[in-house]
């Protein structure tokens, strides 16, 4: 591995948990404030493709379960491996693998800029939100023994929310492309 | 970024990192096939009493304990009423063991400690040659001295909506975020590599 590219993961990493400590922000059109960490997730996917960025979230796990406070809320340590909701977290490599595979298949410097936004979208919603949440879900109902239609109905009220991050993921990745482009041509 | 490990020198903390992670998948594991309301309760008691030999107060072990407090109640409610107030039980008591006996581990053991455990654990895969297990403690030191400068720059840059009178917005705010963070990339690469840290033809 090339020294840029650990850097660049290393980098993102640290973006990913700067998201998570920043106060949520507020989305002019909506009153709920979206905190921006599985925003990190994808935008890792988007911008760095799946190599890169799935090292990056992989860093962001590895921080967490040495103990260090980098998860939203100021969560961190073994117990978030250990809580109803890990599968969510385990759930971000998954989501970041599909998002950058997905970004590097769909995704190319000849499209028109309006063709790439709907590609970085598709790509964000199908790891950041479908995969995410077929993780998520399935570990909630594993552990719990709710059962897999209980465990998406406790999800459901999170899903809008997430579709929303899909979008700003597609609109900052697609610009980001456009100012300083870093993913590698088609896998 | 202050970590959550907590200085002391009880029998935990004196315990080797590895053998406290080898220990706590073993009691997850087991704590996962006993599904006895009564057990699981002592279980987390046995937790939770742990918790006096990093000498801090009720209330410290109660802001640590928190976030996890709120979604473990929500789960186990949830469970009671749709399986039965047995099993809400059972979910409440386990799920409190889990988080109680991990926040120990997490609280006795040092981040050099860990990346340790890591680095060692990533021997056999540095063998395979699919990474260099030093890269490990290289890239966590990279993110933990890069968040506060993210962050101030975040802050500058939310700074400079304002003094144009725009509001912050997430597109407006991330993309310069990224862009300008990605862009240190190839001098801090050139800086890693003149120092011959990675120890790399």
């Amino acid at each position: 591995m090339a020294t840029r590219d650990l850097v660049l993961s290393a980098l993102f990493a640290a973006i990913i948990v700067a998201l998570g400590l920043v106060p949520p922000i507020m989305l002019g059109f909506i009153p709920v404030p979206i905190t921006a960490q599985s925003l990190g997730v994808m935008l890792a996917g988007v911008v760095l493709g799946a190599r890169r960025g799935t090292i990056s979230v992989l860093l962001v796990l590895v921080l967490a379960a040495i103990g260090l406070p980098v998860l939203s809320g100021g969560r961190g340590g073994l117990a978030v491996f250990m809580a109803p909701t890990t599968g969510y977290l385990i759930g971000w490599v998954f989501a970041v693998i599909t998002t950058g595979y997905l970004s590097q298949l769909l995704v190319s410097h000849s499209q028109a800029g309006f063709v790439q936004t709907v590609n970085f979208f598709v790509a964000a919603l199908f790891g950041g939100v479908i995969v995410l949440y077929v993780c998520g879900i399935s570990y909630l109902a594993l552990i719990t023994g709710l059962g897999f239609s209980k465990a998406f109905m406790g999800s459901l009220a999170f899903i809008p929310g997430d579709v929303l991050k899909a979008v700003i993921a597609a609109l900052a990745g697609r610009a980001v492309m456009v100012g300083y482009p870093l993913l590698p041509k088609r896998a | 970024m202050r970590s959550l490990h907590i200085d002391g020198d009880s029998a935990l903390h004196r315990l080797p990192a590895g053998v406290k992670l080898a220990t706590l998948s073993v009691i997850s594991l087991a704590l996962f096939m006993i599904g006895n309301s009564a057990f699981l309760a002592g279980a987390a008691l046995v937790g939770l009493a742990g918790h006096t030999l990093l000498r801090i107060s009720a209330a410290e072990i109660w802001r640590r304990m928190r976030p996890f407090a709120l979604i473990v109640v929500v789960v186990a409610l949830f469970t009671a009423v749709f399986n039965g107030t047995t099993e809400g039980l059972i979910a409440l008591f386990r799920l409190a063991a889990l988080a109680l006996f991990a926040s120990l581990v997490t609280a006795t053991t040092t981040t050099g400690d860990f990346i340790d455990v890591i680095t060692r654990a990533a021997m056999p895969l540095e063998r395979l040659g699919i990474l260099k297990a030093r890269d490990v403690g290289l890239s966590i030191g990279l993110v933990i001295r890069f968040v506060p400068e993210i962050l101030s720059r975040y802050e500058v840059i939310r700074d400079a909506h304002y003094a144009r009178g725009l509001k912050p917005r997430p597109v407006s705010l991330i993309v310069p975020l990224i862009i300008t963070t990605l862009r240190s990339a190839d001098e801090i690469a050139a800086a890693i590599d003149a120092r011959g840290i990675r120890r790399q033809k």
